[in-house]
């Protein structure tokens, strides 16, 4: 890729005399083709986000018992009062930050290693973690039932996190090392010739400057613990020890009918997300690992 | 390790002036703060290591055994050697579950990109808030799929949903979008392509920032065709972005659970049930911990080989 942006700005100068002239034509053309496309694109957005849309409507629509017009906040209070909602909502939030915070206080330093290492054994360690990120996560979910069963994780808000904090810290340490990739090593060198240690150069130099590395970790073993369901199927027996998937999946399942709490539920665990992703947009790695292995 | 000898002169540049790395200046010195790095670096890796052995080494080893023996999930129960791997290879429903896999993740995996492919070309003209839609067209990825399934279902899942619906009154009949076998198979990948194109517009949208578009003015001024421009400058140019993409949404397909569960559950008859499904439903559902668990190793043994040939592929492919 970079051999193509080296080479392009010898072929600029070739551009024609005549560029100015040609540009003008291709900008009027290109003003019509702009609305064609604003008009293409506003109707794919519109359809795409349908199911979205139908979700938000459904939970501020009255549900069938209720005597509410127009778009009420009925259906909210409803689920809140009624169910665990609540509990759910704060055992996912409980769960996906503590995630977050060991995740990203793991891979941290494993990602420094393997950017400034340059040992086999860490080459190695850095293949280990892709074909492990690769790997269902079925194959080790039944043997960490059977060892969590034995030390009463099963059905456990701390058993529940260290499987996300496992199933999170290849990518994050991949996305990490990616990061630390595009830190210029003078500045450890710097350090180091002040009679900075290794590890002290780490923290005040590298992770001081490594704010949009951390972040983007951290929003992707967000979404990856906030979203997750087959581990939950799996850890969670009791109503209330339940994060958000499984509330909104018994809650389907027993009131199958009652669309418009199941909606209103669903937007409960949608919001996190969509703000996170709103607030830190730039942040937003390419899907954790693509941007990382594309990056390095 | 090819990645260390393939690497670019660039990368080693980067990341080659390693305080554990060999320098000419101040030898002493540098052999000092090399011995510290090493030390340093053991402890940075660590935890990690511990909780990759953990996390992920321990319940391979231990699923290993479990594929060899007749237990359940209280008890290992007795080696049968590969017993379980002969009852999973010559059941039919191993197969039918992989051969759904197998087009559930050809389908996942280029329809996705297409559609992806298509929206970043879109979007990186100039577009009345092209931004604005850049951020709306990510939510699929984004929302929990527990709560994309849902909606799904709402809008599809029975006669009366509003997507059936509007097909009665456009005189097209009622499709049962997830009662006939078929095309619950169609409705089940039609939903990951739409969870999925966002990641594939992403990895493309990125590649393509970092293209000069004056590099078409001068494709154009050279007479190429539209057409051509798109096969001789933009395919390649994203190529190694969507090399990785495949490779990841490939990995992501044969590994999806909920975007199949949470739809169909894996039916009607077992219609769209895939081998992540399947192992599940024979471990959890039928109890067979052994037959479900080889299905795992199964596939786990399939992508530890795959992975690690795509690895050192996606390595040589970045000194290109």
């Amino acid at each position: 890729m970079s051999a193509v942006l080296h080479a392009h700005p010898e072929s600029g100068p070739t551009l024609g005399i005549d560029a100015g002239k040609r540009r003008k034509v291709l900008s009027e053309a290109g003003e019509r083709g702009r609305w064609w496309r604003f008009a293409a694109i506003l109707i794919i957005t519109g359809i795409v986000l349908v199911p979205i849309m139908v979700t938000v409507l459904l939970a501020f629509t009255p549900g069938p018992n209720s005597t509410a017009t127009g778009l009420t906040f009925e259906n909210l209070s409803n689920v809140f009062s009624k169910t665990f909602a609540a509990t759910w909502l704060k055992n996912s939030l409980v769960t996906t930050l503590s995630t977050v915070v060991v995740s990203v206080a793991v891979a941290a330093p494993a990602g420094y290693v393997l950017s400034r290492g340059r040992s086999k054994a860490v080459s190695g360690y850095s293949l280990l973690l892709f074909v492990m990120q690769s790997l269902p996560i079925i194959t080790s979910v039944v043997p960490l039932f059977i060892l969590f069963a034995g030390m009463g994780l099963v059905d456990n808000l701390l058993g529940l996190t260290i499987i996300y904090v496992g199933s999170t810290m290849t990518v994050a340490t991949w996305m990490m090392a990616a990061y630390f990739d595009s830190i210029p090593i003078s500045l450890e060198e710097a350090s180091w010739i002040d009679g900075c240690s290794v590890f002290g150069s780490f923290t005040k130099v590298v992770l001081r400057n490594s704010l949009p590395g951390v972040l983007s970790t951290a929003i992707f073993a967000f979404l990856l613990a906030w979203n997750d369901y087959l581990v939950a199927i799996v850890f969670l027996r009791s109503n209330e020890i339940f994060t958000l998937p499984m509330g909104v999946q018994s809650f389907f399942q027993q009131n199958a009918t009652d669309w418009t709490s199941v909606m209103a539920l669903a937007v409960v665990m949608m919001l996190p997300p969509v703000i996170v992703f709103a607030t830190l947009n730039k942040y937003f790695s390419v899907g954790g690992i693509g941007g990382s292995l594309a990056g390095r | 390790m090819s990645s260390t000898t393939t690497e670019s002169g660039f990368a080693r540049a980067r990341r080659g002036v390693a305080p554990g790395g060999s320098g000419t200046a101040h030898g002493n010195r540098k052999s000092k703060l090399s011995a510290q790095a090493t030390r340093t670096f053991f402890w940075l890796l660590l935890p990690s290591v511990v909780l990759l052995v953990l996390i992920h080494g321990y319940p391979l080893i231990y699923a290993a055994i479990q594929a060899t023996h007749d237990g359940d999930l209280l008890q290992t129960g007795n080696f049968v050697g590969g017993q379980n791997f002969a009852t999973v290879l010559t059941s039919p429903a191993f197969w039918k579950a992989a051969q759904f896999t197998l087009w559930f993740t050809i389908v996942g995996v280029f329809g996705s990109w297409l559609v992806g492919l298509g929206l970043a070309l879109l979007l990186r003209t100039r577009i009345p808030a092209g931004g604005t839609f850049k951020v709306l067209l990510l939510l699929p990825w984004v929302v929990p799929i527990v709560v994309s399934s849902t909606a799904w279902n709402w809008l599809v899942a029975t006669p009366d949903s509003l997507i059936p619906s509007l097909f009665r009154n456009l005189g097209m009949g009622t499709p049962l979008f997830l009662a006939d076998p078929s095309l619950a198979s169609i409705t089940v990948m039609v939903f990951k392509v739409w969870v999925s194109f966002p990641f594939m517009m992403m990895m493309i949208s990125a590649a393509l920032a970092s293209v000069d578009t004056t590099v078409y003015e001068a494709a154009s001024m050279d007479g190429a065709s539209r057409w051509q421009q798109f096969t001789q400058i933009t395919l390649p140019l994203i190529a190694r972005s969507t090399y990785i993409s495949w490779i990841l949404m490939t990995i992501f397909c044969v590994n999806d659970f909920p975007t199949i569960y949470l739809l169909t559950g894996g039916g009607p008859v077992n219609a769209t049930t895939s081998l992540v499904v399947l192992a599940y439903r024979t471990v959890f559902q039928d109890f067979a911990t052994g037959p479900g668990v080889a299905i795992a190793f199964l596939m786990t043994m399939t992508l530890v080989v795959i992975s690690v040939i795509l690895y050192r592929q996606i390595r040589k492919s970045s000194v290109e």
